[in-house]
């Protein structure tokens, strides 16, 4: 059983694009609904921030990549996401177009963006420690638990100057890699509810539809109807991302093949963890 | 250093991390891991050093090493030398 799995926010983009005809409807769409030029990374209309054009970014490449597979006559029974990785999801799904999903994207990214010109945010990604101790080096800095990704591959998000002073504490209780990276937002923390009003009027403007293909949600795992998915919109951006559970969810529900439709492979080396581990406490 | 030792880690590369259709020829023993050589990053850094706990008893106690062990393939049977039982 196929599942397509559409990943988050890349973290860089690539300098080389494809040039086919799918790709070309993409970059057009991209440019017209979400103002982003793919080709150079320039916006066409009101600048925005790096962190938006790669939110803007990822989600094109996965509405292309989804192109290709479907092209290969490779159709998901299932669909999973992580982050924001829903938009694409969510259109395929079915349940929204391609340009709104892009134009989605967009929209939430510039209003996030606005977060950062009254705050520094930062997110700091940890490998190698268990989640007990990850939340305690949370909780003793002011952040929060973002990603759930593996036993050992955690997110934390919240202030800046808070996110820099828990490296070396994470390093000194053990981690074996602790990355940070800026953001304009507090991604999937409570400290989105000051933005929630705004983000709410965003979401509302659009009309989702029932999905056609499961689509399993990142939080609790269950499959989003239609009339689930404004809400799910919210609550994503203020809770943490839970793919550890989502990626067993998928194979309990009988997933045998995972396809990774986004930018990098993330999402299949966590898988590769969690198979990994399971098979070391047999 | 022993070739065998050399193949061996290879081989530990390309089962530990799933990497289809490749070789042990096909890693260059002195390549960085990192970036621009075989492109690994932490996650697989980490499923690395798992692997080598698992097959050769070897630990690899902190980030700091980490980063010395993990240059390339030849650094990491140095290391697997230097400290298996």
């Amino acid at each position: 059983m196929n599942c397509f799995m559409f990943p988050g926010q890349p973290l860089s983009h690539s300098g080389t694009l494809p040039d086919d005809a799918d790709f070309c409807q993409i970059a057009q769409d991209t440019r017209e609904r979400a103002g982003l030029n793919l080709n150079d990374f320039t916006w066409t209309g009101t600048p925005s921030t790096g962190s938006v054009a790669l939110q803007v970014y990822g989600v094109a490449m996965s509405l292309y990549r989804k192109r290709l597979l479907v092209r290969e006559e490779i159709r998901p029974r299932l669909i999973a996401e992580h982050s924001m990785g829903i938009y694409p999801a969510l259109a395929a799904s079915g349940a929204l177009p391609e340009g709104d999903a892009l134009e989605l994207t967009a929209r939430i990214g510039r209003c996030m963006s606005v977060m950062s010109e009254t705050g520094s945010y930062a997110l700091g990604c940890i490998v190698g420690l268990p989640g007990e101790i990850v939340i305690s080096i949370a909780e003793n800095n002011g952040v929060f638990m973002a990603n759930h990704n593996t036993s050992r591959h955690f997110l934390l998000s919240g202030e800046r100057r808070s996110i820099e002073s828990l490296e070396a504490e994470a390093l000194a209780r053990g981690a074996f890699s602790v990355k940070l990276f800026p953001c304009d937002a507090p991604l999937h923390t409570p400290m989105m509810e000051a933005i929630g009003d705004k983000l709410q009027e965003i979401i509302t403007d659009y009309r989702y539809g029932e999905p056609a293909v499961p689509l399993m949600n990142h939080i609790d795992q269950s499959f989003l109807t239609a009339a689930d998915v404004p809400d799910f919109l919210l609550r994503e951006l203020l809770l943490p991302v839970y793919w550890e559970k989502s990626y067993l969810a998928l194979r309990k529900a009988g997933v045998t093949r995972y396809h990774e439709v986004g930018v990098g492979d993330a999402l299949k080396k966590y898988n590769r963890w969690i198979e990994s581990e399971a098979a070391r406490s047999l | 250093m022993e070739e065998e030792l050399i193949n061996q880690v290879k081989q530990l590369i390309i089962d530990s991390l799933r990497i289809e259709g490749m070789n042990p020829d096909d890693i260059e023993t002195d390549a960085p891991l990192f970036g621009e050589g075989l492109g690994l990053d932490s996650i697989d850094a980490l499923q690395l050093v798992v692997a080598m706990e698992k097959d050769f008893g070897v630990i690899v106690p902190d980030a700091a090493t980490g980063t010395v062990v993990f240059q390339s393939v030849r650094s990491i049977a140095r290391y697997i030398a230097e400290n298996r039982k």
